[in-house]
């Protein structure tokens, strides 16, 4: 728990067409290879934002190692029912499956409990639209936009100011992004500094498509926003 | 070396086979009429009259040696049994339909079968079973027809007909035959449809399907058919019955024959292939094309 | 012998299955339902592969998987609050019984598998066999019904067809296996599942 609020924000918000997931990231610096992010993968770096399925992208907060155990757990189980069901597996049953592996280790004596919460932005054609958080002790809930991480009371309060009921993805994005810029430590935000990532569905063919953004995509976007480098304070009072 | 052995050996299978020659040879001997046709004079052969039977000890256990997947895997001829056949009656005569698929086992022998056995101009036979039985056995058929009329100065009747195959094939019960047919014609009495099989089963009837096809063909006849069909519903009817069959039975397919008998004789309509017949509108996924079984609630147009 | 048919609509779906229960060349029973309402909006035709200790019935073999089948989709519907749809249901089973498949004692059942989806609101049919082969399609049908039937759902099956459409092309095709089959079933339990659930008809 502890290590939860020193960790890097990450941030969700639900909307009627998709779901928006943001990350702090903590790991920088001029030398760490981002290679990856840059043009293999499926896009991000790879330290907060996952694709745990299809349909389902996860962003976490706390211990990194124990994060990457999870995810594959997830990405395992997101499978598991894929091969017993032919379906993507509806987002609620994947956080309950982590979750049941989370509560597992709070009962049996002898291990430590995962260090880590989860944020699931997902889509299924039960529920349609979700946003997930679930924490080391394995209780989940649903939530139209929540934050986890450090500062996540500030993000959280200034989320429910903000949020409306009927927010669509464009304005879901700014929304996003202008929290968080102010919940994180530092002033300007950068693809260096942020991960993010977009759920929608295809309006033809009614797949989801989850979409991690690289680098060169994140700073794109955060041009278009008008939250690029310094201009961030004179944004946020016109906002 | 060893032909020489084998020349003189009387067990080995070449041996077996002259022997057999041997012994058909002698029955040559004996003229036609040992096969039933006495020519009006009566039976001339000495002795009781016997049949024709092939040179082995039990011909049936003979066929199925050499013809049976069941009784020997290995064996290289087999008799034809996968086939959709169909007749019926109706108010402006009769239609034959057939397809033209020869299989031998899982092998598909022949695709240009001629399944209808033109016996003579207002006589028509089906072939389902063995391709060569019936073949044989509808000419022959044919021959005592013609001999019919000869002496009679009329046409042999449908039902003269059948009841003539369908005693020969009995006759020959057991011994290994095995032949489905329609015998289809007019006559005095109208359009006519007879069913013979190698059983010796004869049954008069409208409407008739043989084959290993045939459950699939009577699917759609059954529901098609009306006695008051008008000609080209009948010939459509038969069509599609038999591209219900070639498309659903794997032992029938290629192509369908179409024959019409009318009250002047039989008349050959065509010869469509079915796979031409699936793409041209036969077929399921053609016919619904672009229909489907969703149905969304209505969205509220106002909006 | 056992037969059971399905067929799909626009917006609905039918399937219609024989009631007789027998053993040996007896009729033990002639009401027996042999379709299962898995879900609020599925339905699942069950019968007995005929084969080695079996003759065209529906044993108590064919009865338990049913009823396992029964049970956990009930189970997942419990825990989740929501039915399964029916593609991931046909894959739960396909799966389970090719799972038997391989197992000491393997259950020889056939089924038709078919419901409503919600979700797209569109009919789905599964045709599944004893051994496990799952395959979708806008008509099916099972036992010796099945070689009358196809080629007359291949002629007069229409996917928009509306429901007094669908019952009557139902008609035809127990109306051909009662003409032309040797053993035909003499009553059959016809189910519908559209957007409203399951009910029962009558012809």
């Amino acid at each position: 728990m502890e290590a939860i609020s020193h960790a890097g924000t990450v941030l969700g918000v639900l909307a009627k067409d998709g779901v928006v997931l943001a990350a702090e990231k903590k790991v920088t610096g001029k030398l760490l290879d981002l290679s990856s992010a840059k043009e293999g993968g499926y896009g991000g770096s790879g330290e907060k934002i996952y694709l745990l399925n299809t349909n389902v992208i996860g962003g976490v907060a706390g211990l990194t190692a124990d994060a990457n155990s999870l995810v594959n757990y997830a990405r395992t189980a997101a499978q598991r029912h894929l091969l017993m069901y032919n379906e993507d597996i509806p987002v609620e049953l994947l956080a309950q499956r982590l979750c049941d592996m989370k509560q597992g280790y709070t009962q049996f004596g002898g291990l430590r409990p995962f260090g880590v919460s989860l944020l699931y932005a997902g889509y299924d054609p039960h529920y349609h639209f979700q946003l997930y958080h679930s924490d080391p002790s394995g209780n989940y809930s649903g939530w139209k936009a929540t934050c986890i991480g450090a500062n996540n009371g500030t993000a959280q309060s200034l989320l429910k100011q903000e949020y409306k009921d009927d927010i669509v993805v464009k304005d879901a994005i700014g929304l996003v992004l202008r929290t968080m810029s102010k919940t994180m430590d530092s002033t300007t935000l950068t693809s260096e500094k942020l991960e993010f990532a977009v759920l929608t569905v295809d309006p033809v063919t009614k797949k989801p498509n989850a979409k991690i953004y690289r680098p060169s995509e994140i700073d794109a976007l955060l041009a278009s926003e008008g939250l690029a480098k310094k201009d961030e304070d004179t944004e946020m009072k016109a906002a | 070396m060893n032909s020489l052995v084998e020349r003189y050996s009387t067990t080995s299978p070449t041996a077996l086979l002259r022997k057999a020659q041997r012994l058909a040879d002698e029955e040559e001997e004996f003229s036609d009429a040992a096969w039933g046709s006495t020519a009006g004079f009566g039976n001339i052969v000495k002795g009781s009259p016997s049949f024709m039977v092939p040179n082995a000890p039990d011909p049936t256990a003979f066929l199925r040696l050499h013809t049976d997947d069941h009784a020997d895997p290995t064996c290289r001829i087999k008799i034809q049994h996968g086939t959709t056949t169909l007749a019926f009656r109706f108010q402006g005569g009769v239609i034959v339909a057939v397809d033209s698929r020869a299989t031998a086992g899982s092998y598909i022998a022949s695709g240009t079968v001629k399944k209808v056995i033109e016996i003579n101009p207002y006589l028509l036979g089906t072939m389902a079973g063995g391709a060569a039985d019936c073949q044989y056995w509808e000419t022959y058929l044919g021959m005592h027809c013609r001999l019919h009329e000869l002496r009679n100065r009329e046409r042999i009747s449908v039902s003269a007909a059948s009841k003539y195959l369908s005693n020969l094939v009995y006759s020959y019960k057991g011994m290994g035959l095995s032949m489905g047919t329609m015998i289809c014609g007019w006559d005095k009495t109208g359009p006519a449809v007879f069913y013979v099989d190698s059983d010796g089963t004869r049954l008069k009837g409208d409407l008739f399907s043989v084959g290993s096809g045939s459950t699939f063909a009577y699917g759609v006849l059954d529901q098609g058919y009306r006695w008051d069909l008008t000609d080209e519903e009948a010939q459509e009817l038969g069509r599609r019955s038999i591209y219900a069959a070639g498309h659903r039975d794997a032992f029938s397919g290629n192509t369908c024959n179409l024959y019409h008998v009318k009250e002047d004789g039989w008349k050959f309509i065509g010869n469509y292939d079915i796979a031409k017949l699936h793409n041209e509108g036969y077929g399921y996924d053609i016919r619904v094309e672009g229909r489907s079984s969703a149905n969304p609630p209505e969205v509220a147009t106002a909006a | 012998m056992e037969t059971s048919f399905a067929l799909t609509g626009k917006g609905y779906l039918i399937m219609a299955a024989d009631t007789t229960a027998a053993r040996s060349i007896v009729k033990m029973k002639v009401d027996e339902d042999k379709i299962k309402t898995l879900s609020p909006h599925l339905l699942m035709a069950y019968s007995g592969e005929p084969g080695k200790y079996q003759f065209c019935f529906t044993d108590r073999d064919t009865i338990q998987f049913a009823e396992f089948v029964e049970r956990n989709i009930r189970l997942y519907q419990i825990r989740n609050l929501y039915a399964l749809r029916p593609a991931a249901a046909a894959s739960w089973i396909r799966r389970s019984l090719a799972e038997s498949l391989r197992s000491r004692r393997p259950y020889s059942v056939n089924l038709l598998l078919g419901g409503y989806d919600t979700a797209t609101h569109d009919p789905h049919l599964y045709w599944i066999d004893y051994l496990g082969t799952l395959t979708e399609v806008p008509f099916a049908a099972h036992g010796y019904g099945s070689y009358f039937a196809l080629s007359l759902l291949d002629r007069y099956h229409d996917p928009e067809a509306p429901l007094e459409e669908g019952l009557a092309t139902l008609k035809r095709c127990i109306d051909e296996v009662s003409k032309r089959l040797v053993v035909s079933p003499s009553n059959y339990k016809i189910k519908v599942v559209d957007k409203d659930g399951v009910r029962e008809v009558e012809l």
